[in-house]
Formats: C-alpha cells, sequence, structure tokens
C-alpha cells in the first residue's frame, strides 16, 4: 500500500462513518456538523482525482455556504430534542426497505458491469485542472454558462418574492 | 505523487496545529473556572441558552449570499484561463456579472437588503 | 435563440416594472406587450430571422418542431395572460415578479424544446422548475400554499437529482453530453446506460406526473393559488412533455425497443389511475388536477410510439389541451364554490360562459369538432402504427370513455340542476378573448391541418 491508497481508504472511511453519524446524530445541529466533514473527505477525494476546481467549489459552496443555510434553517426552526417529531415506525422500516433494495439493485447491476474494467484516470488526469476547465468554460460551454446566469437570476427574484415580508 | 502531497501537506498542517493546542497543555497550569467557561470573560454575563430562535430576516441575506457564492466560483477558472482565451473571456465574464448586477440592484431596489 | 434571449430580457424588465411603478397593472399591460413581441420574434425565427448569431456548438438546435411548439406555448401563454392577469394582480404583492418569473420560465421552455446536450437540458428543466416552486407557494399567507410550495420543491429537487445521477452515468458510459453520442449500437447497452436511462425516465416521468410519480401533483395543484395551478398544469406540463420526447427521440431512439415496455407500463398506468380517480374527486380544481394527469398519459404516447405521427399528436394536444384548460381555470378562478355543485344552474345565470365551458370541456373529452378529438386521434393511430403493444391502445379508447364522464358532471350541473347565482362578474375584455379561445379550440377539432403544416417547413 503506498500513500495514495492509505489516503483513500482513510478518506473512504471517514466520509462513510460521517455520512452514517449525519443519520444516528439525534441533535439537528450535530448532523450539520457531520455533514461537514463528510464534504470535507470528498473533497479530499476531489484532489486526489486531480478535480481541483471540484473540491474548492465543494468546500466553498458546499461546506461553507449550504451549510450556514442548513444551520440557519435549523435556528429558524427552534429545534430541541423535545419538539422533535417522532416518525412513524413503518414509515422507517419501508425507507429502509427501499432505500436497501435500490442498493441492492445497484451494486448488483454495476458489478458486472463495464465500470469494473475502467480504471479510473486518478492523479494522471488534467481535465479537472482550474486552467483547463476555465480553457473549456470559456471556449466551448459559453452558452450554458451564460444561460446559468439566468437561473441564478430567477434564484434572486425568487428569494426576493418568498423572502421579504410584505 | 502529486495530488496526495497536497492531502499529506492538509494533514500535516492540522497535525501541527493540533500540537501546538496541546503543547500548551503540558506547559501551562490550567485553572479553570466558571468565568473562563463564558463567552465573554468580561462584559455583561449571558442569559439564556445559546441555541435561540433566528430571525428570518437573515435567510434572506444568506440566501443573497448564496447566490453570489456561486457566481463567485466562476471567478476562479476565469482567472486563470482569461489570458489564454483572450478578450472574448473578458467580455464573457462582463455579460455574466452584468446580469448578476443587475439582479443586486433588483434587490436593493426591492429594499430586500434593507434591515427591517 | 430570439425567445431565449429575448424572453429573459423581457424577464429583467418585468423585474423593474414592479421597482420603477406604483400602479398595479402595468406589469400586465408591459407583460401581455412582452409577449406579443415574443410571438413575433418566434415568428421571425421562423422565418429564418435570427437576432442574435451565437455559436453554440451545437448545443442547441431550433428545428421546426420546437419552433411551433413555442408558438403555441407563446400563444397559449398570451390567452393566459389576457384572460387570468388580473386574477395573478391579486395574489400577494409581487405581480410584477410573477411576471418576471413567468418570462424566465419561458425562456426555459425555449432551451428544453432546442437542445441537443445534456447540459442544456438540466439547465432548462432547472429555470422551469425554479420559478415554478415560488409561484406555488407565492400565496405566503395561505398555509395551503405554503405546503405545496414545500411538497413541490423537496419532491421537485430529489427527482432533478435522479436526474442529474442519470445525465452522470450517461456520460461515464459513453463520455459526452451530446445527445446524438448516447448510441452505443445495439447489443452494447451496458448497464450503467441503462440505469441512467432508467433514471432519466423516472425524473422526467416525475416532472410530468406521469405515475407512479404522480403523488406530489393533487396537492401541488390544489395548494397553489388557481392562477399559477392553470399555468403549471398546461403550459408548463407541456414543456416538460417535449423534453421528455426530444430526448428520448434523439438519445435513446435507436434503442426503442429496449425501454418501450417499460413506456408502456407507466402510460397505461398513467391512463388508469389518472382516469378512475379523477371520477371520484368532489372538487372540480382537484379533478382537473386528476385528470391533467390523466391527459398526461395520452401524451406519454407519443413518447411510447416515437414516430412522426406522435410528434404532430403532441403539438396538436398541446394547444388542444392547454387553450381549453387555461379557459376552464379562468372561469374557475372567479367562483367562490370549487366544488361541481357550484356549478348548479350555471347556465341559467351565466349562459356565454356556460357554453363556452361546454366547448373547453368537449375538448379535454375528446369529442370530435373540437380539438381535443383529433390530438387524442392521432396520439392512438401513433401507439397504433408503431405495432408492439396494442393492449395500449384499448386501454387509451377506454380511458377516454371514462374520462367523459367526470368531464360531463360539470356540463351536467351547469345545464341540468337548479341552483343560486354563482356571482360572478366578468367584463366584455374577458368574454371576447374567451369566446376566442373557444373559436381556436374549434378551428383545430375541424381544421387541425393548418398547425400541423406549420411543421413542414
Amino acid at each position: 500500500m503506498n500513500i495514495t491508497e492509505i489516503l483513500f481508504w482513510f478518506l473512504t472511511a471517514l466520509a462513510i462513518l460521517s455520512a452514517l453519524m449525519v443519520v444516528f446524530s439525534r441533535n439537528p445541529v450535530h448532523s450539520v456538523l457531520w455533514l461537514i466533514l463528510v464534504f470535507f473527505a470528498i473533497s479530499g477525494h476531489y484532489i486526489m482525482l486531480n478535480a481541483q476546481f471540484l473540491a474548492i467549489v465543494n468546500l466553498i459552496v458546499y461546506a461553507g455556504a449550504i451549510m450556514v443555510l442548513f444551520l440557519f434553517v435549523i435556528m429558524l426552526m427552534n429545534m430541541n430534542s423535545d419538539s422533535e417529531p417522532q416518525k412513524n415506525k413503518w414509515l422507517k422500516m419501508a425507507g429502509t426497505v427501499a432505500g436497501g433494495s435500490l442498493l441492492l439493485i445497484l451494486v448488483a447491476a454495476l458489478k458486472n458491469s463495464e465500470v469494473q474494467y475502467q480504471k479510473v484516470e486518478g492523479a494522471q488526469g488534467t481535465i479537472g485542472l482550474i486552467h483547463n476547465l476555465g480553457k473549456t468554460l470559456f471556449t466551448d460551454y459559453v452558452v450554458p454558462f451564460e444561460i446559468s446566469s439566468v437561473l441564478f437570476l430567477s434564484a434572486m427574484v425568487g428569494a426576493v418574492v418568498i423572502g421579504k415580508k410584505d | 505523487m502529486g495530488p496526495a502531497s497536497m492531502i499529506v501537506l492538509i494533514i500535516a498542517a492540522v497535525v501541527f496545529s493540533l500540537i501546538a493546542i496541546f503543547a500548551s497543555k503540558f506547559v501551562l497550569k490550567a485553572t479553570r473556572n466558571k468565568q473562563k467557561g463564558e463567552p465573554y470573560e468580561c462584559g455583561v454575563p449571558t442569559q439564556g441558552k445559546t441555541w435561540v430562535r433566528f430571525n428570518v430576516g437573515y435567510y434572506l441575506f444568506a440566501l443573497i449570499f448564496l447566490i453570489f457564492d456561486v457566481e463567485l466560483i466562476f471567478l476562479y477558472p476565469w482567472a486563470v484561463a482569461v489570458k489564454q482565451v483572450g478578450w472574448i473571456a473578458l467580455v464573457e465574464i462582463i455579460i455574466f456579472f452584468f446580469i448578476l448586477f443587475i439582479g443586486l440592484l433588483y434587490a436593493h431596489k426591492k429594499g430586500a437588503l434593507k434591515w427591517t | 435563440m430570439n425567445v431565449i434571449i429575448l424572453s429573459a430580457i423581457l424577464g429583467v424588465i418585468m423585474m423593474y416594472t414592479g421597482v420603477m411603478s406604483k400602479n398595479k397593472s402595468t406589469a400586465r399591460y408591459v407583460a401581455t406587450a412582452g409577449i406579443l413581441a415574443l410571438i413575433g420574434a418566434n415568428w421571425l425565427e421562423f422565418a429564418g430571422v435570427n437576432f442574435f448569431n451565437i455559436d453554440t456548438r451545437g448545443m442547441l438546435e431550433f428545428t421546426s418542431f420546437g419552433l411551433v411548439f413555442n408558438l403555441i406555448i407563446l400563444v397559449c401563454t398570451l390567452v393566459y395572460f389576457l384572460l387570468s392577469g388580473k386574477d395573478l394582480e391579486e395574489v400577494g404583492a409581487n405581480a410584477a415578479d410573477y411576471f418576471a418569473l413567468i418570462f424566465f420560465i419561458l425562456t426555459g421552455i425555449a432551451i428544453v424544446s432546442a437542445f441537443k446536450t445534456m447540459l442544456m437540458l438540466f439547465i432548462g428543466i432547472e429555470i422551469i422548475s425554479i420559478p415554478l416552486y415560488i409561484l406555488a407557494g407565492s400565496d405566503k399567507k395561505n398555509l395551503r400554499s405554503n405546503e405545496a410550495a414545500l411538497k413541490y420543491f423537496l419532491m421537485g429537487s430529489f427527482s432533478t437529482g435522479l436526474m442529474l445521477m442519470g445525465i452522470a452515468l450517461l456520460y461515464g458510459a459513453t463520455g459526452t453530453f451530446y445527445t446524438d453520442g448516447m448510441y452505443l449500437g445495439l447489443g452494447n447497452i451496458t448497464v450503467m446506460k441503462m440505469a441512467g436511462l432508467v433514471l432519466l425516465m423516472i425524473s422526467l416521468g416525475f416532472k410530468v406526473s406521469a405515475v407512479p410519480f404522480h403523488f406530489w401533483t393533487p396537492d401541488v395543484y390544489d395548494g397553489s393559488p388557481t392562477v399559477f395551478t392553470s399555468f403549471m398544469a398546461t403550459i408548463v406540463k407541456a414543456a416538460f412533455f417535449i423534453a421528455f420526447l426530444l430526448l428520448f427521440e434523439n438519445a435513446f431512439g435507436r434503442m426503442h425497443s429496449e425501454w418501450q415496455f417499460a413506456m408502456a407500463l407507466i402510460t397505461a398506468a398513467t391512463l388508469i389511475i389518472g382516469n378512475i380517480t379523477a371520477v371520484f374527486q368532489q372538487s372540480v380544481k382537484r379533478m382537473l388536477a386528476y385528470s391533467s394527469i390523466a391527459q398526461a398519459g395520452f401524451m406519454l404516447l407519443a413518447i411510447f410510439a416515437l414516430n412522426n405521427i406522435g410528434k404532430q399528436g403532441l403539438i396538436l394536444y398541446t394547444a388542444a389541451y392547454s387553450l381549453p384548460t387555461i379557459g376552464i381555470f379562468a372561469v374557475l378562478m372567479r367562483m367562490k364554490d370549487y366544488t361541481y355543485e357550484g356549478f348548479n344552474g350555471f347556465a341559467k345565470h351565466q349562459p356565454l360562459l356556460a357554453a363556452l365551458l361546454a366547448v373547453f370541456l368537449f375538448s379535454l373529452a375528446g369529442i370530435p369538432l373540437t380539438g381535443g378529438f383529433f390530438a387524442k386521434y392521432y396520439m392512438l393511430v401513433a401507439a397504433m402504427k408503431n405495432g408492439a403493444m396494442f393492449w395500449l391502445v384499448i386501454i387509451g379508447v377506454c380511458c377516454a370513455a371514462i374520462s367523459v364522464y367526470y368531464y360531463f358532471r360539470i356540463i351536467q350541473a351547469m345545464y341540468f340542476r337548479e341552483g343560486a347565482d354563482p356571482g360572478i362578474q366578468v367584463s366584455e375584455g374577458f368574454k371576447t378573448v374567451l369566446v376566442l379561445t373557444a373559436v381556436l379550440v374549434i378551428i383545430l377539432g375541424v381544421h387541425p391541418d393548418w398547425l400541423l403544416h406549420l411543421l413542414d417547413n
């Protein structure tokens, strides 16, 4: 095992464990904090795949901004252990069974698929480097890039319409 | 090694700062009292729990911040690639930011940025 | 491209109209003028005049099919503005912003009617969806509207997540975002690609509220302000269908046989459950929500069949379903009582409106001489031409018969029951527009070719 592999397994274990903790924590604020750890672990994976831009986006937008939003929502709702709604036991069971079935089917289907024989590009790939990404984004993908600003604009209008006091 | 070295660096940074924190534990004589646990050691004592309900007003700001945060992300690849792509990239980013500036101006005119 | 850019600009103009003008009605006039400009721009593009010459690297392709579809959508939006613009102003205090959001949605619709890459599909679908979540919750003081918005948002973003997952898997399998590059050759359909296809089918099925992904539809349509239900159930629904059809035709058309059976099952379930549940509804608004599921079943036949007649049928269906539904909703919005009993004795007090409503209901039920007849006819012929799975056609015919029951319940209440004056007031302009809409529906039913001839350009 070289150092890359050790790091890979470490980050993987960290991601899965913290993801489980997100689900199992009773306190919603703790869930959010664990989720931040998940994002950090996944960013580590991105860096190992040489996808720097994705790693930065993941850290700045997800671990930074979106988590702040999550915390805001939790703070807005004034949650504590007393007011936490009791979930239906059957609903929980049904959710587990449904999620488990999807996992089983996807694993069963994908284990023999072509993925197995294609080696991940790993650190050799250069497409995820910021430089290459920038070049592609501003030459080939200009139109989607500019159109996405319309999406931002509509999100802005939405935020103002919904969030502002009348 | 490439990217792995970057992660090693990150871990080293974390370990280094942890060492700094724990080193102070050994060097200093630890004192613990109630006063020290307060968020503000001097000043008005805090009242009630810290987990109180926030004003909804913050949320609008957080949302608008998020939108601009995502926009900002696009500046990174632009800044790196602008020299190679040339002036057309400049035009593209100006259009992009102009559209978003329109959005900001709108939020301002609507009074969404006013704290009431 | 004309429509995409112009409607985005119009959205911005609407945003600032709300800020600049204190008069509530200004927004409506500007929006109506804007939609007329859009229709003109679309027509010019159809005639070969492009205002903007942008190299999209083949990501967008403006075919006559997409442009005709856009034309219908824009005309429907015009009718919607004229009929329901006033009611739109009544919801909350942000009328101009709602118009702005609607123009942004039109941008998204123009994108999904022309996309050639998965990337554009995703951006288009998002530009349509995000304003919709907001419109669903625009009646902020009303808890049911809040619930509708939250439900729609949670379910909608989940389905968008599935779509992204599907796109990612397809990209992994083929290495391209372009829909033309999705074909690997028959017998070469790998598990990864199939998984991507199924995820896309599920997420788009959700967007068009196909059974079994329809559970959000009645609650969202019922809870949202009726003005926006009218918009969501007609124009937006048709837009998701065009995205569905174009994606499955361009990307997966050559592996049609692989997914046809799954699509047949979805179609059959949508037809049966949509129609049968609609029978048991007591509220007309909720009935229309289920009827939109039922009509979606017929539109799904076009994707099942994936042939030229189906495409023509979808164009026809968009017009023959949207126009009447907008008309019915425009009248329904003015009623106090949304149950069937509310329509008792309607014909006596409002003879003209009752007659027009009857025309619209005939069209939805697919009675000859109205647009709905030819729309359903084209869909069934398309499914029959396809050859495979004849049982689907039989289900379609049976379901069309069932649908007559619940549409005619309104007509029965209007004409054969006694009731108090519903006390609705409509202006002369409203009546004129409604009459013109009805005339359009009848013209579609007598001579649908004039619309379909446009496709040959």
